[in-house]
């Protein structure tokens, strides 16, 4: 594998689930390019599809789901898609690093960091184990933490920030240049979160990754990320360079998430939650746009059409409206 | 109307081979909240902010001070005469996922404790059907489709409303919302504050709102009394909207400073204070409690400890020896 920050092409990718009703789309038709060397934000709430997505680019869709459609592309490995066995085993770790949603709650409590870092280490055939051992320290004291105690430490003498810190190193150490980091900051202190932001950035910028953080928190993204996508009912109905949509929304969906935020300043009673709820596997309608239920901008053609994505410069918008007022202009 | 004064925890915790060890929670803490108004605690996790909710809705013991319900101190009252005055400060939790019986439809998790109500106070046979109706319409609920589900079918934010309404089935004066929105869906949480807000306006009930999330706080009511709890002590309290404009404490200048920047809407404040390090166990009790993390200590900040008070130009109480308001937070773009 290049030292080099690989890029990734996520081409018309389509997840199902395997439900009593039949098999239903958790993720639909998805095409997202990661470029090489960049943070790529994905937002969506509960039910987006954005978890699903994240563990399609290891191939670890776990069953009743399977990837039914599309193809993950990644430098140096190829379609993922196609990857079983050894192959995708010996991938996940040394190419690809996975920072688990709650990492804090994804070390083993038996045994101390340390252990849990040879037994990576060992099952990924590492031969230079103290030189795996040392990486870890110099990457953990690059977070600000003692090296050499977290790893004689056990989880519960760890913080939630230090865990978050430890799950970090464990998607590093192998040298992985493509990292996912899923839902990094949830369940953290705001300042604790502003410390581990700084730290994904800094180390994203240092080793030279290409990342991916998924996240219910605009914020989030909005700190770390050069690219926002978003994800709503399995669909990615928006994405461009993270200033700009913040700046200039486009998607009914996106310009509601982003009124909902409660902010510090600013009018209090124009900030208001989106009326109805985000749709579940079961509720996410099966033709015609996904937001419609929820959407002030409703036509006809939302009930029956779904709306195509339309790329303009660097942004990319999946909306009826949109589109339609962009030919009356 | 609910007051604390110098309200002091410690948690003893089982010792090892050198003794016990002890873990002060509050270091004497003063509050009040008058009726049908609010107030929102502060901090980070471990500041001590969750047990004073606890003590102030009654499931927790205090080793010192006195909280008065209605001008009543609980203290000198045995624990079955102290309920009916608890009874009227119930409590919302975070997570509305585990905070509701899955076995039971919405009718009974509101039934039960509304035939203990219809006993207390002699109502007729279908009064409980009535008042559940009317516990869900006041959360913007729907009876009719809402009364017979179970919990699994409700989204996070359907299920917080319930929670709400269970805890109006006993007419409270206050309530205590413990991170109420934290594990709601994003596009939801204003639903909650907003509802929490309407409760306060239409019922007068109280509202007690703890949380890490400053911004949230806001939408409880401008007029909310803001209390920033830093290892068991208030550091700074006052109107909430005088707070987050002009906050002088260095924590919680920390703590706004941390809130991520819209960047693209937004601008970051010029002067963010990022604490010298994170919150540990074994940082120094003497003197400031947030001198080690501190960037601005000076002289005397580690000798005596600083207490809550004014000074002069400074409207708000806080405990810091050298107080200066600082631009922290984000502005909108378009204000500039």
């Amino acid at each position: 594998m290049a030292d080099q920050a690989p890029g990734v092409r996520i081409d018309g990718l389509t997840v199902v689930y395997k439900t009593p009703a039949g098999e239903l789309p958790a993720v639909r038709g998805i095409s997202l390019t990661l470029e090489p060397g960049t943070i790529t934000g994905i937002v969506g709430e509960s039910g987006s599809g954005k978890s699903t997505l994240a563990l399609s680019l290891l191939n670890a869709v776990q069953p009743p789901g399977r990837i039914a459609a599309g193809s993950v592309e990644i430098d140096g490995l190829g379609d993922v898609v196609g990857l079983a066995g050894e192959q995708l085993r010996k991938a996940r770790g040394a190419h690809i690093g996975y920072v688990f949603q709650a990492a804090q709650n994804s070390l083993n409590p038996l045994k101390t960091v340390g252990k849990q870092l040879l037994d990576l280490g060992r099952s990924h055939g590492v031969e230079d184990l103290p030189g795996l051992v040392r990486e870890a320290r110099e990457l953990l004291g690059r977070m600000g933490l003692d090296g050499a105690r977290v790893l004689d430490s056990h989880q519960h003498e760890l913080s939630g920030g230090m865990r978050q810190r430890v799950g970090i190193m464990l998607a590093l150490v192998l040298n992985a240049h493509l990292v996912v980091l899923d839902e990094p900051t949830t369940a953290l202190d705001m300042i604790t979160q502003a410390n581990i932001l700084k730290i994904v950035r800094e180390v994203h910028a240092e080793r030279g990754l290409t990342t991916l953080v998924i996240t219910h928190d605009i914020g989030v993204v909005a700190e770390v990320a050069d690219r926002l996508a978003v994800m709503y009912g399995g669909r990615l109905v928006e994405q461009g360079p993270t200033r700009e949509v913040l700046g200039a929304p486009r998607h009914p969906y996106t310009r509601g998430l982003i009124k909902a935020i409660p902010r510090l300043v600013g009018d209090i009673d124009e900030a208001r939650a989106l009326p109805g709820r985000p749709p579940t596997l079961a509720t996410v309608p099966k033709e015609g746009c996904v937001f419609r239920e929820r959407c002030p901008q409703r036509m006809d053609v939302c009930d029956t059409v779904d709306p195509s994505v339309v790329a303009d410069g660097a942004r990319v918008v999946a909306c009826h409206a949109v589109t339609v007022k962009e030919h009356a202009s | 109307m609910i007051t604390g004064t110098g309200i002091t925890k410690t948690f003893k915790q089982r010792g090892n081979m050198l003794g016990k060890r002890e873990v002060p929670a509050l270091r004497g803490v003063d509050f009040a909240i008058t009726k049908g108004g609010s107030a929102s605690f502060i901090g980070e996790s471990g500041c001590g902010k969750t047990t004073l909710g606890r003590i102030i809705a009654g499931l927790e013991t205090y080793d010192a001070g006195e909280i008065a319900i209605d001008g009543t101190p609980m203290s000198p009252l045995k624990v079955k005469q102290r309920q009916p005055h608890f009874r009227k400060i119930q409590m919302i939790h975070q997570d509305p996922y585990s905070a509701l019986n899955p076995t039971r439809t919405i009718y009974q998790t509101l039934q039960a404790p509304l035939a203990l109500r219809a006993g207390q106070t002699g109502r007729p046979e279908g009064w409980i059907d009535e008042r559940a109706a009317e516990v869900l319409s006041l959360v913007g609920l729907d009876p009719g489709t809402v009364l017979s589900r179970y919990p699994h079918q409700l989204s996070g934010g359907m299920r917080q409303r319930v929670v709400i309404a269970r805890a109006l089935t006993v007419d409270p004066e206050m309530l205590v919302a413990d991170e109420a929105v934290s594990m709601i869906d994003v596009s939801l949480r204003l639903g909650i504050l907003a509802l929490l807000k309407d409760l306060r306006e239409r019922l007068g009930v109280s509202v007690l709102f703890i949380t890490h999330d400053v911004a949230t706080a806001r939408y409880i009511g401008g007029d909310s009394e803001l209390y920033v709890i830093y290892r068991g002590q208030v550091v700074e309290r006052g109107p909430v909207d005088t707070i987050i404009a002009d906050p002088v404490h260095p924590y919680t200048q920390s703590l706004l400073s941390a809130i991520p920047v819209l960047h693209g809407l937004e601008r970051p404040g010029e002067e963010p204070v990022v604490p010298l390090e994170s919150l540990a166990e074994d940082q120094s009790d003497s003197g400031c409690l947030f001198a080690p993390r501190c960037p601005f200590r000076g002289d005397g900040c580690t000798d005596e400890r600083p207490l809550l008070q004014v000074t002069d130009g400074v409207p708000q109480e806080h405990a810091c020896y050298y107080p200066r308001r600082r631009s922290v937070i984000a502005r909108p773009m378009s204000e500039v």
